[in-house]
């Protein structure tokens, strides 16, 4: 591993504050699990409810290796032409015309057709040559000379064949093209899988990966992130807002509000000018962490009780000095 | 704690399989990693192992929390060979002259040094391969031959001996070769010692049993779960069952739950192939094919909800609605004396509450098959299309009322299939009032399901059938 990087993930720490300086503020788990990833150059399968930040997670792990970062965003349908490697038809139909214009200068003047054919062979093959292959992201992940950061997100939405696909990507840092054999990695990429669990992944995938669950964040956590995301925020605001919200997410709904929705209600809050959490400013803004019908009409019916909770929860506002 | 290459690869051998016990699946290959990943962070920070451990071991959200409890278990065992238990409490009425004991087990006892005794005691038990242990009754077994291993003999002798010279007393208990005389109250203390070492043994096999013979006795039970009747299970083994019914039901989801699409040869799919080439000029490379997706099965439960089937209908039920990703539109419906629809209390409760209140609105009747049959006529044929597979859970016992199979030749002529489940046993199919034969013949199946291993079977046929045919 390059010396630069080795410093970098020296330790839990040093991964933790580097994370912070760019406004990730992560876990001990998720900081161990970096560490042992990055250092044992495994996978790593994030999994957790949608808008914790697994992607953020992918996202500035390569903005603090300083490396490049490659996504793969996975759909049902997706195969290897998309993903992989795709050969560049339109080029390769001028190849063949453009040899045909000079296949008299190739052939010279074999006398029959015997030698004409062992002057073809002998001309170099380039129909199925690098030349023609129009890299797709994982390619180009392995072909990247200084490492890369691989997000393959959302692996749950594609395919069972794809899964199977990419074992050989993750357990070997390399892809067998038909055409041109095996394709190894020259720098050993940085690959991260997240999976929002909308269906079971198969084992040989997990088998292959090291798997960390990010769960929604503690309310500690959240005010940091909060506090790191929105710092305009003032102290109790926040602090209500976070209570809040992490007493909404107790409740029985179809779907509860994430991180991100924390931070995009804060910013709004702070749109509004709001110094403070009111039943009436919570209903009007309900919409921003819910989004389903349903749950909105839940919450507003408790909405009054959940803002006192808040309340209760956090200390009056100190007095500026 | 471990300090050699090999106590540490010994200690994780052990540990993988005290986590094996817990019901985690661990892979060779997730093996390795663990042990990668230990010799990476190091046993140092506990914190830090338990988390790496975690990210290569235990790879979903039930399996984290199960490891994580196993991880405490595990590692508080093992840490409780330091010293920091109650000191020097077992010979408290003895001041520690070892005089006159030349016996290795009985000095270490008098001295009452509990981390040297547990030391002894661990390297004991992995003499006798104590993380064999398997079942409940091994744990007198493994007992003794811990301590043996550590000497109870020669610890016997001891305190014979020391009997001995406290019943000569003092005049004459010079000639033995013990060297120092013993002196009065040893002997007692040795006895404590002993009793209190047989515990100490005792507590780390029952430890022990629970990490490592975890696996063993849960296949035991469930195995033993899975063949009895459903109709005579203990109410303790219904908490059981239920979780066992609810990971089954899980498995068959996941087996089932790759969305079949079959690959129609020869049938040029000329949108999409036009699409995907407009990047080549419209020149043809890439053809696709049409492929036709293959429905999820409809299924239309009907249970007899009366005492026995009661039972199984339970179970039936739970099945059903726990595969509901992968069967498309599940009803029931529930019957003895009539006939009504259950899915809403399904999708409104759990099961158990679910069954609770279809019993108090139609259970305890005289089962009448012939009005629940006219009852599904008039409510619910219509709904029946050539695309749902209707299954009847019940024993056919109609009280002598008529059967009305001509109903449920309409509902087979509809259906795609009807498929009825009996919990009674072939050879009392059509004794009594079982009207099981005249229902036969509009039925693609009948079979005998009483166990959880029946159950099983047929939902996963169910399942795969009904994919397959369509």
């Amino acid at each position: 591993m390059h010396a630069d990087f080795a410093k970098k993930l020296a330790d839990v720490d040093a991964i933790t504050s580097g994370f912070g300086d760019l406004g990730y503020i992560c876990s001990n788990p998720i900081a161990t699990a970096l560490f042992i990833a990055g250092n044992l150059e495994k996978p790593l399968l994030v999994e957790g409810p949608a808008g914790v930040g697994k992607t953020e997670l992918a996202n500035t792990m390569a903005a603090y290796m300083g490396l490049p970062m490659i996504r793969l965003q996975c759909y049902e349908g997706l195969d290897e032409a998309k993903a992989l490697y795709e050969w560049r038809y339109a080029k390769q139909l001028l190849y063949t015309q453009i040899l045909r214009d000079k296949i008299s200068e190739v052939l010279g003047d074999a006398a029959n057709l015997k030698e004409s054919m062992a002057k073809l062979h002998a001309h170099s093959d380039l129909f199925f040559s690098e030349q023609f292959v129009a890299p797709r992201p994982l390619l180009k992940a392995l072909r990247e000379e200084h490492g890369c950061v691989l997000l393959i997100d959302e692996i749950d939405k594609a395919d069972h064949e794809f899964e199977a696909f990419l074992l050989e990507i993750l357990s070997e840092y390399q892809v067998s093209i038909p055409e041109l054999g095996t394709i190894k990695a020259i720098r050993k990429p940085i690959v991260f899988l997240t999976s929002n669990n909308t269906r079971e992944l198969s084992d040989a995938l997990k088998r292959r990966c090291l798997h960390l669950y990010v769960p929604f964040p503690e309310a500690k956590l959240e005010r940091q992130i909060l506090r790191a995301r929105v710092p305009d925020i003032t102290e109790h605001l926040m602090r209500q807002l976070v209570a809040f919200v992490q007493n909404v997410r107790e409740l029985d709904l179809k779907k509860h509000p994430s991180v991100s929705e924390t931070i995009d209600w804060a910013r709004a809050l702070m749109l509004l000018n709001a110094s403070e959490l009111d039943g009436d400013l919570v209903r009007r803004t309900l919409n921003v962490i819910l989004k389903f019908e349903e749950d909105i009409t839940a919450v507003d019916r408790q909405a009054l009780e959940l803002v006192r909770q808040a309340e209760k929860a956090t200390p009056p506002p100190a007095i500026v000095k | 704690m471990a300090e050699t290459k090999g106590e540490i690869d010994r200690t994780i051998v052990n540990f993988l399989k005290a986590v094996r016990g817990a019901d985690v699946r661990v892979s060779v290959a997730e093996s390795l990693d663990a042990v990668r990943v230990a010799d990476f962070v190091g046993w140092e920070n506990r914190e830090v192992l338990k988390q790496g451990l975690s990210l290569a071991l235990a790879k979903t959200t039930e399996e984290k929390g199960r490891f994580d409890a196993c991880f405490e278990a595990f590692f508080t065992a093992v840490a409780e060979r330091s010293p920091a238990e109650d000191e020097n409490e077992a010979t408290d009425d003895w001041d520690g002259d070892t005089a006159g004991v030349n016996n290795e087990l009985a000095q270490m006892l008098l001295e009452g040094d509990q981390a040297e005794i547990a030391a002894a005691m661990e390297e004991a038990a992995a003499e006798v391969g104590l993380e064999n242990i398997k079942f409940f009754t091994q744990r007198g077994l493994y007992t003794q031959r811990i301590l043996r291993q550590m000497g109870l003999e020669g610890l016997d002798a001891a305190i014979r001996e020391a009997q001995a010279n406290t019943g000569m007393g003092e005049g004459e208990g010079q000639g033995q070769g013990s060297g120092g005389g013993g002196q009065p109250g040893q002997a007692a203390a040795l006895e404590v010692a002993r009793k209190r070492l047989f515990e100490t043994a005792r507590n780390l096999v029952e430890r022990r049993l629970s990490l490592y013979g975890a696996e063993t006795t849960r296949d035991l039970r469930e195995g033993r779960l899975r063949r009895s009747r459903l109709g005579n299970l203990d109410r303790r083994d219904q908490e059981e069952m239920r979780k066992l019914v609810a990971r089954i039901a899980k498995r068959l989801a996941a087996l089932h739950s790759r969305k079949p699409k079959r690959r129609n040869r020869g049938m040029l799919d000329l949108r999409q192939t036009m699409r995907r080439n407009y990047a080549n000029d419209g020149i043809m490379f890439d053809l696709i094919w049409k492929r036709k997706k293959i429905s999820k099965p409809r299924v239309m439960a009907i249970c007899d909800v009366s005492g026995s089937v009661a039972s199984v209908a339970r179970f039936l039920l739970q099945f059903l609605y726990a595969l509901h990703d992968v069967l498309n539109d599940v009803r029931s419906f529930a019957f003895s004396g009539k006939l009504i629809e259950t899915s809403q209390f399904f999708a409104a409760h759990d099961v158990d509450a679910a069954v609770d209140q279809i019993m108090n609105a139609v259970g305890y009747m005289p089962t009448d098959y012939g009005k629940s049959l006219e009852d599904f006529r008039e409510g619910f044929l219509d709904q029946v299309d050539k695309r749902t597979t209707v299954v009847i859970l019940g024993d056919g016992r109609s009280n002598n009322t008529d059967p009305r199979s001509d109903i449920l030749k309409e509902i087979s002529e509809r259906s795609k299939r009807v498929l009825w489940l009996n919990p009674e046993p072939p050879p009392l199919w059509g004794t009594g009032d079982s009207e099981i034969f005249r229902y036969r013949p509009y039925c693609s199946l009948m079979r005998e399901v009483n166990t959880l291993q029946h159950l099983e079977r047929v939902v996963n046929d169910l399942v795969r059938v009904v994919k397959a045919a369509s």
